[in-house]
C-alpha cells in the first residue's frame, strides 16, 4: 500500500515507458473517465437548461387567483386620520426593538381581494405601480415576513389613486387586517389624494393612526415629522430616456408644459409670454393631432407642435404650477430634464422635503407673486441656476425616477426618525456623487487652539539602539512642554533594559511592547497619549534642540490605525519604510491641507548610524520611498499631498535683533 | 512484480476517477429527481405575479390632466403659513427692515440694551411705515408693563413677538396674524415655517459676546463619563460605559448601577447629556438613559469627534448671547424673504455661521473664503491690489511697477483719497489699472467695490514699500490660508494691568495678533463684512480716528477665523529705516499709535476679545539656510 501511494505520485513519469498496447488502453480509459468528469461538471454548473431551480423558491401564481374575502356592510370602520400625531404619540417604537443593525423591518401583508356583501369589488385589485412598490420593499433590507418581528406593516390594498376606490369599504378592508390595532405603525401609500369636487390634499379614507407616504400634502393636512411627503410617480420615468443634458443657458427661459391649467393662471402665464417674447413659452393640450398619435406625449403652442417631456429640455426654468391637486407628476418630469422647477403652489409640502433641500434644486413662488416670476428668475445669478440644474436631475435620479426609489426613500426616513442617531446626514440626502467625491471635510473643522498648558507627548519608536534611544530621551525631556514621553520598545526578541537604567527626567517615562515588529506601530492610539499635540521621532535623530519640534495629532494617530486603507498599512509593515509618508497621505487626505514644516536645522545627525544599521540612510531606501509615493496615490485614487512653498518660523527667526530678547533662541545653533 | 504495481496504481486512479464521477452525477440526478421544496423559513417575498404585464397603471393618460376646478383655498381657521399670513410686498429692496416698537414707561436695563442692539443692527428702520416686519418685544414682566396692543398691529399682519422668557403676560389681545418667537413652544401653537422657536435662556445670559464653547481639545479626555443625566432636582447623573445596558425593549429591569450625582453648580464631565422635556420619574429616565447609553457605544470616535465640534460652533454662532439669538431669528426671517437667494443650508451649519456669512454677499459658498475645501474648490489664482493714496497724495510709482510685475497680480485699483487734483499719466502697466476718486473717509479703505473680481486683494498705501517677489511669495501663502489676513507688518495687543484695559503696541516682539492693512492679503468677502455687518458705530469710530481702521478689520477677521493672522517675511533695511509708528511705512504721520481706547471700544462694542496672538512667521522654504542661493526661489528676500 505504502509503496503504491510512492508511486502512484511518480505515476505520469513511468507511463511512456510503457508497453503501446498497454499505452492506448489506458490512454483511452482515462479519456472515458475525462469526458465524464467534464460532462458531470457541464451538468453541475449549467442548471438552467435542465431545471429552474430558482423559480421554486418564488410562487408562480396569478393575480385572479388570489383570494376573495368578504366584507360585510357593518364591519367596523377606522376613526378619521389624527391631526395631532407625532412619532411619539402615535407610533410604537418599541415594536422596532428587535430590529438589528439600526434598521427596521417591514412586513407586508398578503394579497387580497375584497368584495362587498353583494360581491361586488372594492377597489382594483391591485395596480401596476403599487405592485412594483411593494416588489422594491419585499427585496429590500428592510423586508421580513416575520410578521411578529415586524416594526412597520404595509398593506397590500392599493390607495395609490383614491379615485379608484370607495373610500368607506377600503376603510373597513384596513380595520380587519390582522395587526391594525388602529393603524399603528402602518404605513399607507397614496400619490393622487382627494376627489373632485374639492380635491383634499391627503388621502380620504379613515385610516386612524396610520401613517400615510402621501403626494400632494399641504401645510393644513401634512402632519410634520410623521407623515411623509412623497412625489407624484410619473410614468414618462420609465416610457422615455432622456439623457442628461449639461447645465448652461437653453432656448427659452421658462416654460409652462401643463394642461387643464385653471384659466386665471393661464392668463397669468400668457401675459408673461407678450411681455417677454421669445423667451417664455407657454404650452397647452393639442387640439387638432391625427388620429394615433398619443396626446399625451405632444404639446402645443398655436400651431407649432411640440414633443413632450423632450421639449422640457429646452427651457431654463419649467414652471410647476397647482392643479385640482398640488401634487403634479409633471415636477417629476421635469427635474427629468434638468429644468429647474418653479413651484407656484401655495402652501404644498415639497416631496421628501424632511430630508430634501429644495432651495438648492427649485425656486418657490408665492402664486400672488405670480406676474414677478419672470424677474424674480432673472435676479438668480448664473452660476446658482446651473448649480440647481444639477441638482434638479440629480434629484430625479436618487429619488424620483422609479417606484423603488420612491419607497426606499420613504422607508429611509421613517428609519431616520426611529433610529436619529444613526440617520443619513443632510449631505448624503443631499449632495450630488459628483460633490461628495470632490469635497473634503476636514474632521478637525473646529478652530481650536489647543491650550499650550496642556504639552505635547513624545513617542520615541525603537527597536535596540540603547544608547542613542537614552541620548535622545534626556535631549527632549529638556524641552519645557514636554508632558509624557513614550518608547515603543518594537523589539520582541528583547526586553527593553531595567527600570534602573533609564536617564531620570521630569516627565512621565512609559515603555510600551509590542507584539511584533511594525513601524505602525508608531502611530497607534494608545491609551497613554493624553495630549492633542504628539511628537514621533526616531531614536537615532539624536541632535535635537529643545526648541525644535514637529507634531502631529494624536486624532490622525487613531486614523492611522482605524481609517487606513487596509494594503497601505500591510505594505508598510511588510517593507519596513515609508510610514512616514503614509501618515503624510492620510492627514493631507482627510484635511485636505498641506503639512507644515518648521524651521529647520541643518542635518538630523545621527553617529552611530551606518549603512546597515540607518534604515534611512540606504541607497535603495530612497528609490523605495519614490515607489511608496505612487503605490499610495493609486490606493488614496488621487494625490492627496499638497506643495507648499513656507515654513514656520519664530517671528523673529534670524532677524536683525538682539538674540536674548528672542523666544526660541537655540533653533539651529547646533 | 513491477508492472503489476504499476497496473495498481493505475487501477486504483481511475476506480478514485470513477468515483468522483459516480458521487458528482448521482448527486445532480438525485437533484432532479426530486425537487426541493421551499424551506418554511425561508423568506418568500412578495410574490412575482403571473399576469403582472397584464396590471393597469394606477393613473390613467386621460386621467392626469385634470380640468382644474377653482383651485382649493386653503382654510385660514386661526391658523397661518407664511404665503397666507406674511406680506412680503413690503421687503422690497436692501432685505429685512425692522421697526422695534419703543418701550412705553419704565423698562429695565435688560430691555433698554436689547432695544439698543437691535437699534444698531443692520437690521434696524426707524420709520413703521419703510418697514417689514415690526418687532413687539414682550421681555419682561417683573416691571410689571406688558405691552398692550400696539398701534399699527392690523391683525397682527407683518409682526414678530419676540418672547425671550416664558411668557409672564397674560395675553392682552389676539396674536392673529403674527409670528411668535418663543423658547420651547408646543406642538400644537408651533406653526411650521411660520413662527420660531428660540433657545430657552437664563435670566443672566450675557447680551453681547457671550463665553466661548468649553471644548478645548479634540481628542476625548481619558476619565471621561459617557453620558450625564439631567436630574429633576437639577443635578447630574453620570454613567460610564461600563454601565449595565438594557435591551430596546422598553421594560428594563436591571439595576441602575452606581451612578453618580453631581450638585447642579458643576456641569457635568461627560461626552453626551441626556436631556428630557418631559419629566417622568427620575429612575425609569435613568434606565432609559441606560438603553440611550447602549446606543451611543456604537458610535464611531470620528462620529462623536464631528458631533463635539458642532455644538460648539453653534453655541458659539447662534447661542452664546441674547443679540445673537435676536439676529439669527431676523437672518431666519429674512432668509424666507429673500427665497433663493436665502443662505444655503452650507452656510448654516458650518463655521462661521449664517450671521457671519452674509447672503447679500453670495449664495454659492465657492465665494466665500471658508467652504474651498467642502466645495473642493480651491482661491483663484490672481489677486487685485487696492492702493489708497490718502495725503499728501504722491502716486506711488514704483510701488506700483513692483506690484504689476507679480506674474499673478490681474489688476491695480488706485483709492485717490486727497485734496490733491488726479494726475494725468500713470505708468504703463502689463495689467488693468483703474483709478477710482473722491474717497475721503477712511472707511472707504474696505469698501466692496463692484470693480474687485478677484477673491484676493492686496490692500496697500502708496507709502508702503514692496519687491514683487515679496508680494509673490505672500500671495502663495494666502492660498493656503484664504480665510486669513497675510501681512508683512504686525503689531500685537496686551492686557495693561496698570490701566485697566486693552493695550496695544508695535514694538516688534516674538507674538502678535495683528497685521497692518497697509501691506496685506486678504479675501475680497472682508470688505462685504466690513462695509455690511459692522455697527454703524464702529464704522464712524474708524472715521474718526483712521489708525483704529486696522485693529477694526483685524478684530473683524478674528472674530470670523477665530484664529491669528499669518505673518511673512519683509525686507529688514525697510523694516528699520521706517520710522513711523505703529505701522512702519503708514500713512500716518503722527506718531502715537492708534488711541489706546481706540481698542478698548471696539472691544465693547464685539462683547469680547476675539484676537489671538501667534508666533509664526512664515518663511520660503530655505530661507535663510546655508544652501546655495542657485537653489532658492525667493532670493531677494534675504537682501540686507
Amino acid at each position: 500500500m505504502c509503496a503504491s501511494v510512492k508511486y502512484n505520485i511518480r505515476g505520469p513519469a513511468l507511463i511512456p515507458r510503457m508497453k503501446t498496447k498497454h499505452r492506448i488502453y489506458y490512454i483511452t480509459l482515462f479519456s472515458i473517465v475525462l469526458l465524464g468528469l467534464i460532462a458531470t461538471g457541464m451538468f453541475q454548473f449549467w442548471p438552467h437548461s435542465i431545471e429552474s431551480s430558482n423559480d421554486w423558491n418564488v410562487e408562480k401564481r396569478s393575480i385572479r387567483d388570489v383570494p376573495v374575502v368578504r366584507l360585510p356592510a357593518d364591519s367596523p370602520i377606522p376613526e378619521r386620520g389624527d391631526l395631532s400625531c407625532r412619532m411619539h404619540t402615535c407610533f410604537d417604537v418599541y415594536r422596532c426593538g428587535f430590529n438589528p443593525k439600526n434598521k427596521i423591518k417591514v412586513y407586508i401583508y398578503a394579497l387580497k381581494k375584497y368584495v362587498d356583501d353583494f360581491g361586488v369589488s372594492v377597489s382594483n385589485t391591485i395596480s401596476r405601480e403599487y405592485n412594483e412598490l411593494l416588489m422594491a420593499i419585499s427585496d429590500s433590507d428592510y423586508y421580513t415576513d416575520d410578521i411578529n418581528r415586524a416594526c412597520l406593516f404595509v398593506p397590500s390594498i392599493d390607495v395609490l389613486n383614491q379615485n379608484t376606490l370607495r373610500i368607506k369599504e377600503t376603510a373597513q378592508a384596513m380595520a380587519q387586517l390582522s395587526r391594525w390595532d388602529r393603524g399603528t405603525n402602518h404605513l399607507l401609500f397614496n400619490m393622487l389624494p382627494g376627489g373632485p369636487p374639492d380635491y383634499n390634499t391627503a388621502l380620504d379614507v379613515p385610516r386612524d393612526r396610520a401613517l400615510l407616504a402621501g403626494g400632494g400634502f399641504s401645510t393644513w393636512t401634512y402632519r410634520q415629522g410623521y407623515d411623509v411627503s412623497i412625489p407624484v410617480y410619473s410614468p414618462l420615468s420609465a416610457e422615455v430616456d432622456l439623457p442628461e443634458k449639461g447645465p448652461g443657458p437653453r432656448q427659452y427661459f421658462l416654460l409652462s408644459s401643463q394642461v387643464g391649467l385653471h384659466p386665471e393662471y393661464r392668463e397669468d402665464l400668457e401675459a408673461l409670454q407678450v411681455k417677454h417674447g421669445e423667451s417664455v413659452l407657454v404650452l397647452d393640450k393639442c387640439t387638432n393631432l391625427s388620429e394615433g398619435v398619443l396626446s399625451v406625449r405632444k404639446r402645443c403652442h398655436k400651431h407649432q407642435v411640440f414633443d413632450y417631456p423632450q421639449v422640457l429640455q429646452e427651457a431654463t426654468f419649467c414652471v410647476v404650477l397647482r392643479g385640482a391637486r398640488l401634487g403634479q407628476a409633471v415636477l417629476s418630469d421635469v427635474l427629468q430634464a434638468g429644468c429647474v422647477p418653479v413651484v407656484i403652489a401655495d402652501s404644498y409640502i415639497l416631496p421628501f422635503s424632511e430630508v430634501l433641500d429644495w432651495k438648492r434644486a427649485s425656486v418657490v413662488v408665492p402664486e400672488e407673486k405670480m406676474s414677478d416670476v419672470y424677474s424674480i428668475l432673472q435676479s438668480i445669478p448664473q452660476r446658482q441656476i446651473e448649480e440647481m440644474q444639477r441638482q434638479a436631475r440629480w434629484f430625479w435620479e436618487a429619488y424620483f425616477q422609479s417606484i423603488k426609489a420612491i419607497a426606499l426613500a420613504t422607508l429611509q426616513i421613517i428609519n431616520d426618525r426611529i433610529y436619529p442617531y444613526a440617520a443619513i446626514s443632510y449631505e448624503e440626502w443631499n449632495d450630488p456623487p459628483a460633490v461628495k467625491w470632490g469635497s473634503v471635510s476636514n474632521p478637525l473643522f473646529l478652530p481650536l487652539i489647543p491650550p499650550q498648558s496642556q504639552g505635547f507627548t513624545a513617542i520615541v519608536l525603537t527597536y535596540d539602539r540603547v544608547e542613542s534611544l537614552f541620548r535622545v530621551i534626556t535631549e527632549v525631556s529638556k524641552v519645557p512642554s514636554l508632558s509624557k514621553l513614550l518608547v515603543v520598545w518594537n523589539n520582541q526578541n528583547k526586553n527593553p533594559p531595567e527600570d534602573s537604567l533609564w536617564p531620570k527626567i521630569r516627565v512621565p517615562l512609559k515603555v510600551v511592547r509590542t507584539a511584533e515588529n511594525k513601524l505602525s506601530n508608531r502611530f497607534f492610539p494608545y491609551d497613554e497619549i493624553e495630549t492633542e499635540a504628539v511628537l514621533a521621532i526616531d531614536d537615532d535623530i539624536i541632535m535635537l534642540t529643545s526648541d525644535e519640534l514637529q507634531f502631529g495629532y494624536e486624532y490622525f494617530n487613531y486614523l492611522y490605525t482605524y481609517k487606513m486603507p487596509g494594503d497601505i498599512k500591510n505594505w508598510v509593515d511588510a517593507h519596513m519604510n515609508c510610514e512616514d509618508i503614509a501618515m503624510n497621505f492620510l492627514v493631507a487626505n482627510v484635511t485636505g491641507k498641506a503639512v507644515i514644516k518648521v524651521t529647520p536645522r541643518k542635518k538630523f545627525k545621527c553617529p552611530e548610524c551606518t549603512a546597515i544599521d540607518g534604515l534611512s540612510l540606504d541607497q535603495t531606501h530612497m528609490v523605495e520611498r519614490s515607489e511608496c509615493i505612487n503605490k499610495f496615490a493609486s490606493v488614496f485614487g488621487t494625490m492627496p499631498l499638497k506643495v507648499v512653498e513656507h515654513r514656520a518660523d519664530p517671528v523673529l527667526y534670524k532677524d536683525d535683533f538682539p538674540e536674548k530678547l528672542k523666544s526660541f533662541p537655540n533653533i539651529g545653533s547646533l | 512484480m513491477q508492472s503489476w504495481r504499476r497496473r495498481k496504481s493505475l487501477w486504483l486512479a481511475l476506480s478514485a476517477s470513477w468515483l468522483l464521477l459516480v458521487l458528482l452525477g448521482g448527486f445532480s440526478l438525485l437533484r432532479l429527481a426530486l425537487p426541493p421544496r421551499p424551506r418554511p423559513g425561508a423568506s418568500q417575498g412578495w410574490p412575482r405575479w403571473l399576469d403582472a404585464e397584464l396590471l393597469q397603471s394606477f393613473s390613467q393618460p386621460g386621467e392626469l390632466p385634470e380640468d382644474a376646478v377653482s383651485p382649493p383655498q386653503a382654510p385660514h381657521g386661526g391658523s397661518c403659513n407664511w404665503e397666507s399670513c406674511f406680506d412680503t410686498s413690503k421687503c422690497r429692496g436692501d432685505g429685512l427692515k425692522v421697526f422695534v416698537y419703543p418701550a412705553v414707561g419704565t423698562i429695565s436695563e435688560t430691555h433698554r440694551r436689547i432695544l439698543a442692539s437691535i437699534e444698531g443692527s443692520r437690521f434696524y428702520t426707524f420709520s413703521p411705515a419703510g418697514a417689514c416686519l415690526l418687532l413687539l418685544l414682550s421681555l419682561d414682566a417683573q416691571t410689571g408693563e406688558c405691552s398692550s396692543m400696539p398701534l399699527q398691529w392690523n391683525r397682527g399682519r407683518n409682526h414678530l413677538v419676540l418672547r425671550l422668557h416664558p411668557a409672564p403676560c397674560p395675553r392682552t389681545f389676539q396674536l392673529g396674524q403674527a409670528m411668535v418667537a418663543e423658547a420651547s413652544p408646543t406642538v400644537d401653537s408651533f406653526r411650521p415655517g411660520f413662527d420660531v422657536a428660540l433657545p430657552f435662556l437664563p435670566e443672566a445670559h450675557p447680551l453681547r459676546g457671550g463665553a466661548p464653547g468649553q471644548l478645548r481639545q479634540h481628542s476625548p479626555q481619558p476619565g471621561v463619563a459617557l453620558l450625564a443625566l439631567e436630574e429633576e432636582r437639577g443635578g447630574w447623573r453620570t454613567a460610564d460605559t461600563g454601565s449595565s445596558a438594557c435591551p430596546w425593549d422598553g421594560r428594563c429591569e436591571q439595576d441602575p448601577g452606581p451612578g453618580q450625582t453631581q450638585r447642579q453648580e458643576t456641569l457635568p464631565n461627560a461626552t453626551f447629556c441626556l436631556i428630557s422635556g418631559h419629566r417622568p420619574e427620575a429612575a425609569s429616565r435613568f434606565l432609559q438613559a441606560l438603553q440611550v447609553l447602549a446606543a451611543l457605544q456604537e458610535m464611531s470616535p470620528a462620529r462623536v469627534l464631528a458631533l463635539r465640534q458642532q455644538t460648539q460652533f453653534l453655541w458659539d454662532a447662534y447661542f452664546s448671547s441674547v443679540e445673537k439669538v435676536i439676529h439669527t431669528t431676523l437672518e431666519v426671517i429674512q432668509d424666507r424673504i429673500f427665497g433663493t437667494s436665502a443662505h444655503p443650508s452650507l452656510l448654516w451649519n458650518s463655521p462661521p455661521g449664517a450671521l457671519l456669512a452674509l447672503s447679500t454677499f453670495s449664495t454659492s459658498p465657492q465665494d466665500f473664503p471658508f467652504y474651498y475645501l467642502q466645495q473642493g474648490s480651491r482661491p483663484e489664482g490672481r489677486f487685485s491690489a487696492l492702493i489708497w493714496v490718502g495725503p499728501p497724495g504722491q502716486p506711488p510709482l514704483k510701488l506700483i511697477q513692483a506690484v504689476a510685475g507679480s506674474q499673478h497680480c490681474a489688476q491695480i485699483l488706485v483709492l485717490w483719497s486727497n485734496e490733491r487734483p488726479l494726475p494725468s499719466r500713470w505708468p504703463e502697466t502689463a495689467v488693468p489699472l483703474t483709478v477710482i476718486d473722491g474717497h475721503r473717509k477712511v472707511s472707504d479703505r474696505f469698501y466692496p467695490y463692484s470693480t474687485i473680481r478677484t477673491d484676493a486683494i492686496l490692500s496697500l498705501d502708496a507709502r508702503s514699500s514692496l519687491s514683487t517677489s515679496e508680494v509673490d511669495f505672500a500671495f502663495l501663502v494666502w492660498q493656503s490660508f484664504p480665510e486669513r489676513m497675510v501681512g508683512f507688518l504686525t503689531s500685537s495687543h496686551f492686557w495693561d494691568e496698570a490701566h485697566g484695559g486693552w493695550g496695544y503696541t508695535a514694538e516688534r516682539t516674538n507674538e502678535f495678533s495683528m497685521v497692518l492693512t497697509t501691506a496685506a492679503f486678504y479675501h475680497r468677502y472682508y470688505h462685504t463684512l466690513f462695509t455690511h455687518s459692522l455697527p454703524k458705530a464702529l464704522r464712524t469710530l474708524a472715521d474718526e480716528a483712521p489708525t483704529c481702521v486696522d485693529v477694526l478689520m483685524n478684530f473683524i477677521v478674528a472674530a470670523v477665523t477665530k484664529l491669528p493672522p499669518i505673518k511673512v517675511p519683509y525686507g529688514k533695511q525697510r523694516q528699520e529705516a521706517a520710522p513711523l509708528a505703529p505701522g512702519g511705512p503708514g500713512p500716518r504721520p503722527k506718531p502715537p499709535a492708534p488711541a489706546p481706547d481706540c481698542i478698548n471700544q471696539i472691544a465693547a462694542a464685539f462683547g469680547h476679545m476675539p484676537l489671538l496672538s501667534s508666533r509664526l512667521r512664515l518663511d520660503p522654504v530655505l530661507f535663510k539656510d546655508p544652501v546655495s542661493v542657485q537653489r532658492k526661489k525667493y532670493r531677494s528676500l534675504e537682501k540686507p
